[in-house]
């Protein structure tokens, strides 16, 4: 990645998408929109002072809004390139706020609230379209639950959760024991306020607020205003307090999730959605299984699925060795249901098919292996670009020209052509950058005979 | 006319035909709308089947 934003021969525009193409192949013209970061990409070293400050926190789409980032930041830690950007949408200035902290800790001069879009010019002989592929929206399977059951993710939640980058550090804490874990963090903040204020009233009275109110209960001091006010206040703490340590107590038996389910074939394989098979998404489910034992050994994995599709060189070997070493279960069976069970535990429903029995077993973690869905936007660039898309929505290409559009000179690669492992996707970029070459070629080939 | 040659997706697959093509001695514009290039690549943990580290 480092070498794209260092290499010469490539111009990187980010945070950019094109508008028009006109002109045909060996000469289109292409008139690209860059969107308006605010912030100069030849001033910005990337440092990061900027955001350090900024007082607006959003969730973090790069961790799949599983953990936060500020208004102005960078896409991800390593991103190239790493200049950062302020979120419009939420950015206090942008929004005719008093703000501008950013640009008080920029010491490059690199903030400009007043910086537009541009709109740049390109002319080029050949596309190559690598716009890749939607993670399927699991909510369009409501018996899974996905969206209900805090602890339902999909498989590439589980990635930024096995991250030792991304928003738990790499631990395996489920989503319901965090958002418990973020009430507590709220409420610990309410009681320190109201704790405050109730301080106020024993300092001027020179007595403990529960004595107080011990005596307040019975009926000590009716018509006494000054002290029904800090009754009130002791209450308002107390309906704050309490159900505070009651939370502590629950979060204190949490443990990292230990016993986990992958669900195979979620959009994939199914004729409400797709009926295409998405190809890595077993051998996704294995690696994850795998890396989660590595976290912590007594981890154990059950990989639910119609077939398990290991198909590749050594990629049975890897299914076997989970099995083997990582304590991976692999269960013959679609997954009918999930529910939830006692502590926020899905409970899978499912269909053993070697035992020909319908079961039901709990676990801490459920993970759905969601298909390799087209890209939201494909239909919009299919239509500037003017090619087509297939009955999948897919860009279309032929049997025998598996890299070809139908527009001669626009060329696809990788999971905007169909479902692919990245190898695949590295062989079809290499071959589709061989095809953009001989259109230049063959363009100027043409001009010199005539 | 020009011999330029556009990519439009930082992904694993944009970045490897890019660089295959600048390597050759093309000029090439890689377009990205998100604010870096990497795709989903660059969110993966590790990738099989050697697990190694995605970035
Ligand atoms: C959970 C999970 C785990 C996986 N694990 C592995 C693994 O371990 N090993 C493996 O080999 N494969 C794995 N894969 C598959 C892997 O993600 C894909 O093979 C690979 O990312 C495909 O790369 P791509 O470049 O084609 O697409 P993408 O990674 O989707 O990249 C496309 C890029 O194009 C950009 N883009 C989209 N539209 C536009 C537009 N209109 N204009 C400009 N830019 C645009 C996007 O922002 C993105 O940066 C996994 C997939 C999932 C879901
Ligand atoms: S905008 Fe300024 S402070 Fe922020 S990363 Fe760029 S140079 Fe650093
Ligand atoms: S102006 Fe304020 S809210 Fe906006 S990015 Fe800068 S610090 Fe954040």
């Amino acid at each position: 990645m480092l070498d794209v934003g260092r290499h010469p021969n490539i111009e990187l525009l980010a945070y950019s998408e094109v508008e028009k193409v006109d002109g045909q192949a060996g000469d289109f013209r292409v008139t690209v929109r860059r969107k308006a970061r605010y912030v100069e990409e030849d001033k910005c070293t990337g440092c990061g002072a900027c955001k350090e400050k900024c007082p607006t926190i959003v969730p973090d789409a790069f961790n799949e809004w599983l953990g936060e980032r500020k208004a102005i930041y960078s896409w991800f830690a390593q991103g190239i390139p790493s200049t950062h950007t302020i979120d419009p949408a939420h950015c206090r200035q942008l929004n005719g706020k008093k703000c501008g902290v950013c640009k008080k800790g920029c010491k490059a001069d690199a903030i400009n609230f007043d910086q537009k879009e541009r709109i740049v010019e390109l002319n080029v002989a050949a596309i190559i379209v690598a716009t890749g592929y939607d993670v399927f929206a699991p909510s369009r399977i409501p018996e899974y639950q996905y969206g209900k059951i805090a602890n339902v993710v999909t498989a590439i939640e589980f990635e930024r959760l096995l991250s030792a980058s991304g928003p738990t550090g790499g631990h395996l804490d489920r989503p319901s024991d965090r958002a418990i874990e973020a009430e507590i963090e709220e409420l610990e903040k309410k009681a320190n306020r109201s704790q405050k204020v109730i301080a106020k009233f024993e300092e001027q009275h020179g007595e403990a607020s529960g004595e107080f109110y011990a005596r307040y209960e019975k009926g000590e001091y009716s018509g006494d205003e000054e002290r029904g006010k800090w009754a009130e206040k002791y209450q308002e703490h107390l309906a704050i307090v309490e159900p505070l340590k009651a939370l502590k107590k629950k979060a204190g038996g949490f443990t990292a999730a230990k016993r986990l389910a992958f669900i195979q074939c979620v959009g994939s394989r199914d004729f409400r959605f797709y009926p295409f098979c998405s190809g890595y998404c077993c051998m996704h489910s294995i690696k994850e299984a795998i890396i989660a034992h590595e976290h912590g050994s007594e981890t154990t994995s059950a990989i639910f699925g119609m077939d398990i599709r290991a198909v590749g060189k050594g990629f049975e070997e890897y299914k076997v060795r989970g099995g083997n070493n990582s304590n991976i279960r692999y269960v013959r069976g679609r997954v009918a249901e999930i529910t939830e069970g006692p502590n926020n535990n899905p409970v899978v429903i499912y269909e053993d098919t070697r035992e020909r029995k319908v079961k039901d077993e709990e676990f801490d973690l459920v993970i759905l292996a969601t298909a390799c869905a087209p890209n939201s936007g494909v239909k919009q660039l299919a239509d500037l670009l003017d090619i087509e898309i297939d009955n999948f929505g897919f860009y279309k290409t032929s049997a025998t020209q598996p890299l070809d559009t139908t527009r001669p000179g626009i060329f696809v690669c990788g999971c905007a052509h169909g479902p692919m492992d990245i190898p695949e996707s590295v062989a079809q970029a290499s071959s589709a950058a061989a095809r953009a070459v001989q259109t230049v070629t063959a363009s100027e080939q043409m001009r010199k005979a005539s | 006319m020009s011999r330029d040659i556009l990519v439009i997706g930082g992904g694993i697959a944009g970045i490897q035909s890019s660089l295959d093509l600048a390597e050759m001695g093309f000029k090439v514009h890689l377009i990205e709308r998100l604010p870096s290039i990497g795709g989903k690549m660059a969110q993966l943990d590790k990738t099989f089947p050697t697990n190694d580290c995605a970035i």
